[in-house]
């Protein structure tokens, strides 16, 4: 009974969601029906959405889930099973060299020249990118001050921490001023000092190029992204701002209960409560005694008060009642594990996810 | 104008990369002892007829042969194989450069270091000339020509080989696999004792196009073509293979 209410539900969110936010044209990057195979692993699935000029595009999902495949349709590497990408208005397989012109591109684990030093680097890639040669230097001299490696520009690449090497990475992306970035998991493999720089430099980017990042940290995406889009053993979950698809979800933030007793005294207390919630309840017993229940109510409700009150008329102490704003983390695990509960369909390999070097997550 | 541009970067960028890398330069030692103890042999063998020498070491030398197959393979076998393990071929090939560019400035970077490699070779006819010989104009240009086209050939077969693995070692192996059966299937098919088998192969043997026309100071046209078409379908061969690569 609960499964099927579940299932009605999502398909009204992918409903929801799979509506495109524009109109084709204006998108700077528009995917429809992105299939791709590897064999019998189903990678992507029948993906579509567009990111909009000046946007910047979250994209989240598991290790696995097929966003490096996604991306490397996008920037014309590999190519798709069915459907199509346009970038700028260019289908990526036949204008593939006159797309990549206009898309400044870093890949999951920023592969660069070891032998070459700093400045060497970036002014091999912006020549090959078609800076001309006289303006080579000063474009070279803006992206390394603009990713704070100007200290750096004489160290050999090889040599660089992995947090300068990053760095070097989205510096080459924005050397020819690419009109679209693609990141795939700019902050993989950093500490917290450096993640938050990163973060802070492609922040820094949004007024100057739309950018469409990859990351499975979602506290990352959080902050920077005006969209984001979910995707999961192939399958786009959700696309839309972080805000709607929170406010999307049937039901209101969570709410967290600490009080004492035994807990089928508790529940029974609260049952009245807990049948307007939307789906089970966690509860946990702590200890000397105290019980965190966690309630789900519907959309649009605030059991708060009702709660107090039924405990105090029990006689059972409280101690904590909060509402919990849901995080993206959380909408995520939610949403994910939605996805998982409908399980594989027919069209799907049961198991895309789990097998990431197939997924395109690993070369 | 832009292909040639993009180009003529990519060029610079794999020549530096190939001086950068110290191996090359323990390959290219190894290469000149044997250059040198081929020459020394084949003066030996002349009895100070410095013409007959020339034409010893230029083709009629096995060793000479030996460093010409082993060379070019030990020298093309990271091209390919170590963008592609490091991923740097991703960043390369999602760049706006097109797969020609990006293949032949591999080839023609190998192709030059491996010319370089020949530099030294014109000191050995200084040493002869000093003591006295004039060695034949015609014959020695004939032969450098028969060296740059073979290594042309050995070096695409390498870039092919290193097209299609990650692993350097591997490509090296099957570049020289490429190399040997180029060399010995002439050879080999004698035993077969099928007269037109032989033919056929006799017709594609290398070291016979080698031996009857650059080392007698002799261009002949289809002997040229023969090694220029048989490089271009293995760069052709390497471009095909880049781009399955994105297909699988």
């Amino acid at each position: 009974m609960r499964l099927l209410d579940l299932r009605a539900r999502n398909r009204n969110i992918a409903a929801r969601f799979a509506r495109p936010a524009r109109g084709r044209g204006s998108a700077v990057i528009s995917v429809r029906n992105l299939t791709k195979r590897y064999g019998d692993v189903l990678a992507v699935h029948d993906v579509s959405f567009d990111v909009a000029e000046g946007e910047v595009m979250g994209f989240l999902g598991p290790n696995g889930a097929g966003k490096s495949t996604t991306i490397r349709i996008l920037t014309g590497y590999i190519p798709a099973t069915a459907g199509t990408v346009q970038i700028a208005g260019l289908d990526v397989l036949s204008d593939s060299l006159a797309i990549r012109q206009k898309l400044g591109y870093l890949p999951e684990n920023v592969p660069l020249y070891p032998e070459l030093r700093v400045e060497e680097y970036l002014r091999f890639r912006a020549r090959l990118k078609g800076v001309a040669a006289r303006e080579a230097s000063a474009a070279v001299e803006r992206a390394m001050g603009q990713c704070g490696l100007v200290p750096m520009r004489a160290r050999i690449v090889g040599q660089l921490s992995k947090g300068y090497r990053q760095r070097v990475g989205l510096a080459d992306a924005l050397v020819a001023r690419p009109r679209l970035l693609i990141l795939d998991e700019p902050t993989g493999g950093l500490d917290p000092h450096q993640r938050k720089e990163v973060l802070d430099l492609i922040k820094g980017l949004a007024h100057e190029h739309t950018v469409l990042l990859s990351s499975h940290i979602l506290a990352e995406i959080e902050s920077i992204a005006t969209r984001v889009m979910i995707i999961q053993k192939g399958r786009l979950l959700a696309n839309g701002k972080f805000a709607d698809l929170a406010t999307h979800l049937d039901d209101a933030p969570s709410i967290r209960v600490e009080a004492k007793g035994r807990r089928d005294a508790l529940l029974l207390a609260l049952a009245p409560v807990l049948r307007d919630c939307a789906e089970s309840s966690d509860s946990v017993e702590l200890r000397d005694g105290w019980v965190a229940l966690t309630l789900r109510p519907r959309a649009g409700q605030d059991p708060r008060e009702a709660i107090a009150e039924r405990l105090r008329t029990a006689g059972l102490p409280l101690r904590e009642l909060v509402r919990h704003q849901r995080t993206l983390e959380e909408l995520f695990l939610r949403i994910t594990a939605q996805a998982a509960m409908r399980g594989p369909e027919p069209a799907a390999a049961p198991d895309a996810a789990s097998q990431p070097a197939a997924a395109g997550e690993s070369r | 104008m832009r292909m040639l541009r993009q180009l003529s970067i990519l060029l610079a960028r794999e020549v530096e990369s190939l001086y950068f890398t110290p191996i090359h330069y323990a390959v290219i030692t190894v290469a000149l002892v044997f250059n040198g103890w081929s020459f020394w042999f084949a003066m030996q063998l002349s009895q100070g007829n410095v013409e007959d020498a020339v034409r010893l070491f230029f083709g009629e030398s096995p060793l000479v042969w030996l460093v010409m197959v082993l060379v070019p393979p030990l020298l093309t076998m990271r091209l390919f194989a170590e963008e592609r393990r490091s991923g740097t071929l991703e960043m390369l090939l999602t760049a706006p450069v097109g797969e020609v560019e990006v293949v032949l400035a591999k080839f023609l970077a190998g192709l030059a270091f491996y010319v370089s490699m020949w530099v030294p070779s014109l000191l050995y006819l200084a040493i002869a000339k000093s003591y006295g010989a004039i060695p034949d104009v015609g014959p020695l240009a004939t032969s450098y020509l028969g060296i740059l086209l073979l290594g042309a050939l050995f070096t695409a077969a390498g870039l092919f080989a290193s097209s299609l693995t990650q692993t350097q070692v591997l490509a090296a192996v099957l570049a020289t696999v490429f190399n040997l059966l180029l060399l010995l299937v002439p050879f080999v098919s004698r035993f077969i004792g099928i007269e037109a088998i032989e033919r056929f192969f006799v017709e594609l043997s290398i070291a016979r196009h080698f031996g009857d026309s650059f080392s007698k100071g002799l261009i002949d046209t289809g002997h040229v073509s023969f090694y220029v078409v048989l490089t271009g379908v293995f760069l052709f061969w390497t471009m095909r293979s880049l781009e399955s690569q994105r297909w699988r």
